[in-house]
């Protein structure tokens, strides 16, 4: 049996660099597709990537398993996001690629429904950003709406509130089909 | 979570998007640094628990007990502040008699209040404060003061003198300075007297050799 998250964080806090090891080899993938779906520039993202990871490691000291470890996680993934986006202004955040376009066009998968994936990759970028961030909170980090509310800071209706939209936004895109 | 926040087409559809993940480089270099942050162990922010407990609360005791020791020693090295010699009971005393501990505490008491000066040691003319008291020793070994002006100079003197001497020595110098007429030095140097140890009784006898008739 897998030693839980918040059990490798204490011993990584206590000196165990294995323990990290372990923890990061779980939650990497999934947060950097949060990280990059979310800014949706992949140098951005690389770079606000590391920077979560390195407060996670600083912050080591102060962890206390109180919630689940993914929710510390994401937490401190949306601090760095917030603070990204308040420099750039949103807005300014210029559109590098489609980055779902380049898994569409596998052609692999173009057998699967090429147009309905092309929709639902444009329907998330589309999505307004804490909608997207609740979406992908969801889908990636596993949250659920009250621990996307404590990420996020947001109230627990205000988060349940804008996965129903983005949801809702989705869903269409896919049944469009 | 309800089925309204939930959709499991949706979620399907958002698995075949691709599941990129960060370039080997950034793995290797997020290990790396955390390997190294593990290597340092912050100091915990919360006390100690187990073994370790006793810690925090012997080290606050022992500096406690050393500070309390520290200014326990400072107090008992310092001298007495301003505390007139002659406020000691007076000690029966013939001329040219040793002096007695009482004393002879006083006169090493007096030595480091000197040097530390004090606001009395700051004011011109203060009794026996001069910046620079000479013991018996350090003034046979001045040289003679200027014989211009003499009074002055002998006044200056007196003092320099008084600061190491016993009030009953100061007594015997002013009914000297009595004896011999010079009634304006011996007023002088009486009222500086009284200035110094208010509480100081002179005896009849005495008294009558030092004040002015």
């Amino acid at each position: 049996m897998e030693a839980p998250d918040e059990q490798l964080m204490l011993a990584y806090r206590d000196g165990d660099a294995g323990a990290f090891e372990t923890l990061y080899r779980r939650h990497r993938g999934a947060l950097y597709r949060f990280v990059l779906r979310g800014v949706k520039n992949r140098a951005t993202a690389e770079e606000l990537y590391q920077e979560i990871w390195i407060r996670v490691i600083e912050a080591r000291a102060r962890y206390k398993p109180q919630a689940r470890f993914t929710t510390w996680l994401y937490t401190i993934a949306h601090n760095r996001m917030v603070d990204h986006w308040r420099k750039k202004e949103i807005a300014a955040i210029p559109l590098e690629e489609n980055l779902s376009t380049s898994a569409v066009l596998n052609p692999a998968r173009q057998a699967e429904g090429r147009e309905a994936l092309a929709r639902l990759a444009r329907a998330i970028d589309e999505l307004p950003h804490v909608q997207r961030e609740a979406f992908l909170l969801h889908e990636e980090g596993g949250l659920t709406i009250s621990e996307i509310a404590v990420a996020t800071g947001a109230g627990e209706e205000a988060a349940k509130s804008r996965l129903r939209y983005a949801m809702a936004k989705l869903k269409a895109a896919v049944d469009d089909g | 979570m309800a089925e309204s926040e939930h959709d499991p087409k949706v979620s399907s559809r958002y698995r075949e998007l691709g599941r990129e993940e960060p370039p080997a480089e950034i793995d290797a270099a997020i290990l790396a640094a955390s390997r190294r942050a593990a290597e340092v162990h912050p100091a915990p922010l919360v006390a100690p628990s187990g073994r370790r407990r006793w810690y925090f609360p012997v080290a606050a005791a022992a500096i406690i007990v050393l500070a309390a020791a520290v200014t326990f020693h400072m107090d008992r090295e310092r001298p007495e502040p301003d505390m007139p010699v002659a406020a000691a009971p007076e000690p029966v005393k013939t001329p040219g008699s040793k002096p007695s501990e009482v004393e002879r505490k006083a006169s090493r008491a007096e030595a480091p209040r000197r040097e530390r000066g004090t606001d009395d040691a700051r004011k011109p003319g203060a009794y026996g404060f001069a910046p620079e008291p000479p013991t018996q020793t350090a003034e046979t070994q001045r040289p003679a003061p200027a014989p211009a002006p003499a009074a002055r100079s002998e006044v200056r003197a007196a003092r320099l003198m008084a600061q190491a001497e016993s009030p009953e020595r100061t007594l015997e110098r002013i009914a000297e300075l009595r004896r011999q007429g010079r009634h304006e030095e011996a007023d002088q140097a009486l009222k500086e007297f009284r200035k110094r140890y208010p509480d100081y009784k002179i005896p009849e006898a005495m008294l009558q050799k030092v004040e002015k008739k």
